[in-house]
């Protein structure tokens, strides 16, 4: 299932907010350069009152960079997880959310830091044509870019082991350690008296 | 009238449920070398956590239920049903305990989502989960797509003669050898034959899209264990789409149609029959009516302009049909694109070829196509009854490794099990409608789930109602099992309460 971009109210109203604090750089930008900055959620609601537009687009560099020849492909989420993730402590806020960018591989190639489980992946700014359904990229929703530029530095993401799970770990351990036995003694005891 | 069961019985169940619960621990052991091999540690104290408690149960309810009475009929499927309830109560613990779940439920979902091989998911923030943690979701979609009854008649059942009961109440009854343990592994070699070669293209291709040659092995067999149980699930949030990539999709179509397909008919082939694939009544009813969907569902947005190019509009039309009909649940488009870009005719045919899904004894879920052609072979049959003289005798055939007679016996239970699925497609529809979604996002929804596909057009999320979660819950687990067995667990606890003793 691809799960991109919430549905629910409540979810689209964290998103909102976290959104705008974070745009307000953004918007200046994006002002300067005459370019509308737009959200996954609003792009995915309205496809078509976008489609052909010049956006401007910031998110977490997620994954990986996919060099195709001169090109490559970026994912860029402006979720709730966007500056912090569930591993560094940030609370739930629903499903990821982004974009698909096709860019210039030496642009993307100034991304150092891609999200994952180890990572807050770069922040970075891109401005584009959105497609709603690029004929290029076999009617992919995408937004290609011309520009990117690192908002915020990535980086590691240390996930410490809980104490509290360490002690539930070994006391569970030793349950099971209990429970094996007491099932091979029964089935000893079983063994012996069949014979 | 029902007899109370006796003790006896309560043993042989829970001996067995113990034994599979035992199956599921040691399952999350690939799952926690994973997170070993990664530093994953507070991943890796979660799993040691998840096998404890599996081992814990599984056997301590041993040592108390031994007895060596053998499984009957009534005891295979009630122990099918009950220890998917038990696999996924405990199996569910690794996700709850990687805080990227809103409550144990939402955690209960995903692994019943992920057994059933529905691909439906309440997971956050998946872009930044533990590779050990995707592991499991992985895995444990696959482990369903094979049964999770058959990897403990594989490797913990040793020739119990009651034990294929069990299998047949995982909705399974195809024995492609005289002995059901010999099936189970039979099913394994095909499986594991196509994970060695589906796995391996898709990591190669990975690594010529540019991905880094861990994450493309990575990627490769996840989303081989994706495709092949028809369970839908990936390893990032954006699923298939990620890749952008036909050769990716290619690959992906083949092992989805692969994994829909009955392990007989595997067999049969594996075996030197080849001319089974074109001759049997599954793999034609499934041409027919992939082709019929796709057929309309190009028209329609062919109609509505939304993909501008012939080619690319037939390549997103079929990606996302040939997904929807063998339960699988990839997509390249937008969960919400559904709604945005394909509009009520493309959720409607989608919503039917989910509704018909895969083959039976298959990874997938659905009606069925053989029941399809069965029903679709009997309406054949009376047509041409009413055209002919009294006194004729009109039988009708099918080619199911065999000519097999249609009788009237086969029509009714074929007709007992679809009118079983329509009947709980209809109700997921009105009771997503009651909780205030429109009709259509909600029967697309509720199909999905009780299908066991997993495409979404934006109804699931963390913040769906609880009660409509259980639904979908019951909904997964029902349309795997195909109603039987829960039928026989739902037979027992009544009878333990109400039965003559």
């Amino acid at each position: 299932m691809s799960r991109l971009v919430p549905r629910c109210p409540g979810v689209r109203v964290i998103l909102a907010v976290n959104l705008l604090i974070a745009l307000v750089p953004g918007c200046a930008h994006a002002a300067a350069s005459g370019v509308a900055p737009r959200t996954s959620t609003e792009l995915v609601a309205s496809p078509a009152e976008f489609d052909g537009e010049a956006v401007a687009f910031t998110g977490e560099v997620i994954g990986e960079s996919m060099e195709r020849g001169d090109m490559a492909w970026l994912h860029l989420n402006d979720d709730a997880y966007r500056d912090r993730n569930v591993e560094e402590g940030a609370p739930l806020g629903g499903y990821n959310s982004g974009m698909a960018v096709w860019i210039p591989a030496e642009a993307a190639s100034t991304v150092v830091t891609f999200g994952d489980h180890a990572h807050e992946g770069d922040v970075v700014r891109i401005s584009g044509t959105f497609n709603a359904a690029c004929p290029e990229h076999g009617g992919d929703m995408d937004i290609h870019a011309s520009s990117l530029e690192v908002v915020t530095p990535g980086h590691r993401v240390d996930d410490p082991v809980d104490p509290g799970k360490v002690v539930w770990a070994i006391v569970l351990s030793m349950a099971a350690l209990v429970a094996f036995l007491a099932d091979r003694l029964r089935a000893r005891a079983e063994d012996t008296r069949g014979m | 009238m029902l007899l109370r069961p006796r003790r006896e019985d309560h043993l042989v169940i829970g001996k067995y449920t113990g034994k599979i619960v035992i199956g599921i621990g040691f399952l999350m052991v690939v799952p926690l070398l994973t997170s070993i091999a990664f530093g994953e540690w507070d991943t890796v104290v979660d799993f040691v956590i998840s096998i404890s408690l599996c081992m814990a149960f599984g056997y301590g309810t041993q040592a108390v239920c031994r007895t060596d009475r053998d499984l009957g009929w009534s005891h295979g499927l009630v122990v099918a049903s009950s220890s998917w309830l038990v696999a996924t109560a405990i199996g569910a613990m690794p996700h709850w305990l990687s805080g990227h779940m809103g409550s144990y439920l939402d955690a209960m979902f995903d692994v019943m989502s992920g057994y059933t091989t529905t691909g439906l998911y309440l997971m956050q923030d998946l872009d930044h989960i533990a590779h050990g943690l995707n592991m499991w979701r992985h895995l444990l979609t696959y482990a369903g797509g094979q049964g999770i009854v058959v990897i403990a008649l594989t490797f913990l059942f040793k020739g119990a003669a009651g034990a294929y009961t069990v299998y047949v109440g995982e909705g399974k009854d195809e024995r492609l050898l005289p002995n059901v343990v010999q099936t189970a592994r039979a099913i394994w070699l095909v499986s594991l034959l196509w994970l060695a070669v589906g796995a391996l293209a898709l990591a190669i291709t990975g690594l010529a899209l540019g991905q880094e040659p861990v994450r493309a092995v990575l990627h490769g067999l996840w989303v081989y264990m994706g495709a092949w149980s028809t369970g839908g699930f990936a390893p990032q949030s954006y699923n298939t789409f990620y890749y952008h990539s036909l050769a990716y999709e290619l690959i992906a179509i083949v092992v989805m149609i692969a994994g829909s397909f009955n392990f007989a008919l595997h067999w049969a082939v594996w075996t030197g029959k080849r001319r089974e694939v074109v001759r049997n009544i599954e793999t034609l009813s499934f041409a027919v009516t992939l082709s019929l969907t796709v057929l309309v569902a190009t028209f329609a947005l062919a109609r509505a302009g939304v993909y501008s190019d012939a080619m690319v509009l037939f390549r997103k039309v079929f990606y996302q049909l040939v997904s929807g009909h063998t339960t699988t649940g990839f997509s390249t488009i937008y969960a919400r694109a559904w709604v945005t870009q394909w509009g009520p005719i493309g959720l409607m045919v989608t919503t039917i070829a989910m509704a018909i899904g895969a083959s039976a004894c298959s990874t997938g879920g659905g009606i069925k196509g053989i029941r399809m052609g069965v029903i679709s072979r009997a309406f054949m049959q009376d047509v041409r009854r009413m055209v002919s003289p009294e006194r004729a005798m009109v039988t009708a055939k099918y080619h199911h490794l065999r000519d097999q007679l249609l009788d009237d016996s086969l029509v009714r239970t074929t007709m007992t099990i679809t009118i079983a699925y329509l009947s709980l497609y209809g109700l997921m529809a009105v009771i997503g409608t009651l909780y205030g979604y429109d009709f259509l996002e909600a029967a697309y929804e509720g199909v999905s789930a009780a299908s066991n596909t997993g495409l979404s057009c934006g109804v699931t999320a963390p913040t769906m109602p609880d009660a409509l979660k259980v639904l979908y819950i019951i909904a997964m687990w029902l349309g795997r099992l195909e109603f039987m067995s829960v039928f026989a667990l739902g037979g027992y606890a009544f009878a333990m309460v109400r039965g003559r003793r």
